[in-house]
């Protein structure tokens, strides 16, 4: 082999080298070490101090941690029932029923919120969400449904569900979106030829679409699940968990144990929760994704 | 290799930063002088004919850089503090000051951060309290009994020092003085026939009143991050408790919280709430609600006399409103166990990073920062008061502000700001507890029951 | 392949047949009708709320303003939103480039050159896809001390860059698995180094998943909150996502501002995304799956 040095195929490894170095620095690394700080205590204003198991025993025994992962299950549910499927329905309608620009228009309007940042996202549903001068409240008002009116981020009832449904309006022009590029990959002719057999749209869009973008659909859903117990950006914003911590999340609660409560010890052990579920969802994802990633 | 390059790099030009403000020929800060007495304020300055502080004594030359972490981001309160940095580095020529200006809110999770990172800067905010003792305690506040001394010390009225004195040691140079009131509209309650309530039970019956004339939730109250309940807590905990037990409470090592006042206290803002504030408080802000109370929407609002500017017209309130407030302490419910004398409220103040290669400058900011012309000049422009004697005149302040500096003079004992009194385990069971409380989800005695767990366990870990 | 979106529907051969169709479809376009109000409404009522006085947010939160105050914007501005988008363009662009560099040299080595260890290296590198970031918020946060980087923008671009190598090698990886070997072998009877192949050869032929995997990038590291939230600590540092919600609290009794600044705050990547729709829309749906 021409143009390489004698030392064979060794020098190659500098190429591979900063991406290695910098993942077991600062990726892998930490995640073991995060196992180890599970196991002691101590704050801003303290020593560390081992304290074996405690910490699992205190995360076990609290409410807030409980309530955390409760409202990630609610995330995960409903972002798979309004993103993935009301984006798969979304994309099959605007893949049939509309044509030529009004397609293009639609498609960047529904995709734009998914492009602005959570924290501005936030910040503009606090508004809309703000029980004197919000959106939400005064349309009630002004269709006569009053009673419904809210304190929305305020109240324990509405706190998370109202953070959920934000992320819904920010997430499913973005699925819709990939369900559409899904769609396109699925040959017109098996449309043409059912629709020769007398086959409606809801009928193609079942026995057609449906299954040619399951994988589509399976993969979606686990991302959409996994992505729900990260879930800190928009909480952090919008309620900070509150109100007495209703609306907190796992990464939301780590992030106060550690910062506002001072309690370092115990966030790495929320910490270990999280990478528990987050690594059984990248597990099922690798399984369902076996040998079949690229083949639309 | 990339990274260590990287890094290599990035200390030199961290050291660079750290060194930029070398030199030697300074001279230390010119202090001003306190002047004579002003006329109008209800404290007398000591009089001091010669300079006082260092400038007098054979003062080493000043130079090096410091920062400042403070909480006054607010665009209206910001331009202040710069400007106070800006004339000290006047002065100071080889000096640098660094402000980082924070939140009310953001300063709390950053300081923990900052202190778990030991990377607090030299200067930093914090409330009175045990949230100041946490600091003392861990070796992170500089003991400042030696460095306030002479004219500077005197300078200050003495409830303001004590707020962060610990151990008859301070630690802390306090920057405002600050009190709680009930802030009523005098029209609104003169065009309605109502009685300005002089007891907790009229109030009760004033916003019952209120109610019946269709001005619904008659208190405007916004409870969004905690704190504004906590407020009502503070002075209602040192009306229900008696003084003594609260002291031994405070204290996190001594705390138990099993007095029958606390739970009567959090029943008297039960009450409060049910009759007066706005309702879905968790949800609003405590800024949101006071705008209804500036347009006279509600009668009554509950906030610092640092807040009262706002309702003046040099700080953008309409008429109906600058011309027509009026102030009071929080009703006391009447046979109240505690000191009905008490007032709650607590000065702003810094603290000194004792790990800091800058004290002296750090200390030497601090005097400026607290000369009698800044305190005016923080009167004037910001309308917060000053703990320094003589520094709020009927020429640089409102009437409203000239009555805080007698109200205060007058109370029998300060109660400083419940959720930075206490241990900050105590302080979040309060803090998510009354919001619970707010919310419906608990009791009184559920959110009694959650202090004293949080106390027991605060003591254990001691 | 997934470039094509603008693709003829069916609906042009399968008009209008039936009653019930009908129905239907006035029911859809509704629907989408609704949704198109429901995503642009709040918008432009932030964009409107942005030009009021506090005072007549409050009394008028509806309407149009009276008189559109452009000064909210400028005092958005000085109070720090243009600090903060700089702040972002320097943590994104300079760990885009590392993302990239570092994770297409990784890629090119594991698929087009013999390496030692090639599996175990592929398998460490893409195994980090697992690993959630907020697993390691609370060593990090001592880690970045020990190295004397906590508070700097070094914190942000290492980081950036180091969580999101896994995914910009699986990306890339696929791409180049694919490439022919033609060209390759034609720089190397050239006399070609590896180096120069790298750059000359593959990376040119990588261009449309290197452009979809900055662009992926790019958006992560443009809206990351956590680690910019827990790592820096001065102001002047702060990345947009978190130097907004600081003044947030600044401006607590000037809403208008802060609409202000969420409008400011949000025009770059809006741009960016109308400008290279279909390469976004591209990386998106390719790198989707292990976002």
């Amino acid at each position: 082999m021409t143009g390489r040095s004698r030392l064979g195929r060794w020098p190659m490894l500098l190429w591979v080298a900063p991406a290695l170095a910098l993942l077991v620095v600062f990726v892998y690394y930490p995640v073991v070490e995060n196992f180890r700080l599970s196991l002691f205590k101590w704050s801003a204003f303290s020593k560390e101090q081992f304290v074996g198991l405690d910490n699992y025993a205190h995360m076990v025994a609290d409410p807030v941690f409980w309530g955390a992962l409760f409202n990630n299950v609610a995330y995960a549910v409903v972002s798979v029932v309004c993103q993935v499927f009301g984006g798969l329905v979304l994309a099959a309608v605007l893949e049939e029923l509309v044509r030529g620009r009004l397609k293009g228009i639609l498609r960047t309007i529904y995709f734009i919120p998914a492009v602005l940042s959570l924290t501005v996202v936030g910040l503009l549903f606090t508004f809309i969400y703000n029980p004197q001068i919000g959106l939400v409240n005064g349309f009630l008002g002004a269709v006569g449904l009053s009673q419904f009116q809210h304190s929305w981020l305020g109240e324990s009832a509405t706190a998370i569900w109202s953070i959920i449904a934000m992320s819904q309006w920010q997430n499913v022009g973005y699925m819709m979106v990939l369900f559409i590029v899904a769609m396109q990959r699925v040959p017109r002719e098996l449309y043409e030829a059912a629709y020769i057999d007398g086959a409606s749209r809801i009928e193609a869009f079942r026995r057609i679409t449906i299954p040619l973008v399951r994988e589509m659909t399976l993969l979606a859903m686990i991302i959409t699940i996994s992505g729900a117990f990260l879930v800190l950006n928009e909480v952090w914003v919008m309620t900070a968990g509150g109100p007495d911590n209703a609306s907190q999340t796992l990464a939301s609660w780590l992030y106060k144990s550690a910062f506002f409560n001072d309690k370092m010890g115990y966030a790495a052990t929320i910490a270990v929760a999280i990478f528990i579920i987050t690594m059984a969802a990248s597990i099922v994802q690798l399984f369902l994704n076996r040998g079949k990633s690229v083949q639309y | 290799m990339t990274i260590g390059k990287r890094l290599a790099g990035l200390l030199a030009t961290a050291a660079l930063i750290v060194t930029a403000c070398g030199g030697s020929s300074a001279t230390a800060a010119p202090p001003a002088a306190s002047t004579g007495a002003s006329s109008g304020a209800s404290t007398v300055p000591s009089a001091v004919p010669s300079s006082a502080g260092s400038a007098s004594s054979a003062a080493p030359a000043l130079s090096g850089s410091i920062t400042v972490l403070d909480k006054y981001g607010d665009p209206r309160y910001a331009p202040y503090f710069d400007g106070v940095a800006a004339a000290y580095m006047a002065a100071n020529p080889n000096v640098k000051v660094t402000i980082d200006h924070e939140t009310d809110q953001g300063v709390k999770d950053k300081l923990t951060a900052m202190a778990a990172s030991n990377s607090l800067p030299d200067i930093y905010f914090s409330w009175a309290g045990d949230y100041t003792k946490k600091f003392v305690r861990a070796g992170m506040a500089l003991d400042l009994t030696a460095k306030v001394t002479g004219d500077w010390l005197n300078s200050f009225g003495s409830a303001a020092l004590s707020a962060y004195t610990y151990d008859g040691k301070l630690y802390g140079v306090p920057i405002t003085l600050d009190a709680k009131y009930l802030a009523y509209n005098k029209k609104m309650f003169s065009d309605n026939g109502i009685a300005v309530p002089t007891t907790l039970e009229e109030l009760l019956s004033a916003c019952d009143a209120f109610t019946a004339k269709g001005i619904k939730q008659p208190i405007a109250f916004g409870n969004q991050f905690g704190w504004p309940a906590i407020h009502y807590m503070t002075q209602l905990n040192a009306y229900d408790v008696p003084a003594a037990t609260l002291a031994t409470d405070y204290n996190p090592a001594t705390g138990a919280f099993t007095d029958p006042g606390y739970l009567k206290a959090l029943q008297d803002f039960a009450d409060i709430n049910q009759h007066c504030l706005t309702q879905g408080s968790n949800g609003i802000s405590h800024e949101n609600a006071q705008a209804n109370f500036i347009n006279s929407k509600v009668p009554m609002h509950y906030l610092e006399s640092v807040e009262f500017s706002v309702l003046t017209k040099a700080g953008g309130a309409p008429d109906e409103i600058a011309n027509n407030w009026g102030f009071m302490k929080l009703p006391a419910p009447s046979g109240a166990a505690g000191d009905t004398g008490a007032l709650e409220g607590a000065p702003d103040g810094f603290l000194v990073n004792a790990n800091s290669p800058h004290v002296d400058i750090a200390v030497d900011f601090l005097k400026f920062l607290t000369s009698l012309d800044n305190a005016q000049k923080l009167t004037k422009d910001l309308g917060w008061l000053s703990p320094i004697k003589g520094s709020a005149t009927a020429d640089n302040t409102f009437p409203q502000n000239i009555q805080v500096v007698d109200d205060i003079s007058k109370a029998s004992s300060m109660a400083i700001w419940l959720d930075t009194v206490t241990q900050s385990d105590v302080a979040k069971a309060y803090l998510d507890g009354v919001q619970g409380m707010l919310d419906g989800k608990k009791t009184p005695a559920d959110v009694v029951a959650g202090v004293q767990a949080a106390a027991a366990s605060a003591k254990s870990s001691q | 392949m997934s470039g094509n979106i603008s693709r003829p529907s069916y609906a042009a051969e399968r008009s209008g047949s039936g009653v019930g169709s009908a129905i239907g479809r006035v029911i859809a376009y509704i629907v989408l009708t609704l949704l198109v109000v429901m995503i642009v409404y709040p918008m432009a009522w932030a964009v409107l709320n942005g030009f009021k006085t506090n005072l007549e947010l409050f009394s008028n939160p509806w309407g149009l303003p009276a008189s559109w105050h452009w000064d909210n914007f400028v005092t958005a501005w000085n109070l720090g939103v243009v600090r903060y988008l700089m702040n972002s363009v320097i943590v994104t662009v300079a760990s885009t480039v590392a993302v990239i560099l570092f994770s297409a040299m990784s890629a090119y080595a594991l698929t087009r050159r013999k390496i030692p260890f090639a599996n175990a290296i592929t398998v460490m590198l893409l195994g980090g896809m697992m690993l959630a970031p907020a697993v390691a918020l609370v060593p990090l946060f001592r880690l970045l001390q020990a190295l004397h980087i906590f508070n700097t923008y070094w914190a942000l671009i290492i980081l950036y860059t180091a969580f999101r190598i896994p995914f910009t090698v699986f990306l890339i990886r696929a791409y180049m698995i694919t490439l022919s070997k033609e060209m390759e072998d034609a720089a190397i009877v050239d006399g070609a180094n590896t180096w120069q192949i790298f750059w000359l050869v593959i990376m040119p032929l990588s261009r449309p998943i290197i452009v979809s995997a900055a662009l992926l990038h790019a958006l992560f590291a443009w809206n990351e909150f956590a680690f910019a939230l827990v790592f820096i600590n001065s102001n002047d540092l702060k990345t947009l996502p978190v130097g907004l919600l600081q003044m947030q609290g600044r401006v607590l009794s000037d809403w208008p501002v802060l609409f202000a600044a969420l409008v400011i705050a949000s025009i770059p990547m809006i741009l960016l995304f109308l400008a290279g729709q279909r390469q976004f829309i591209r990386g998106l749906s390719e790198g989707f799956g292990k976002g």
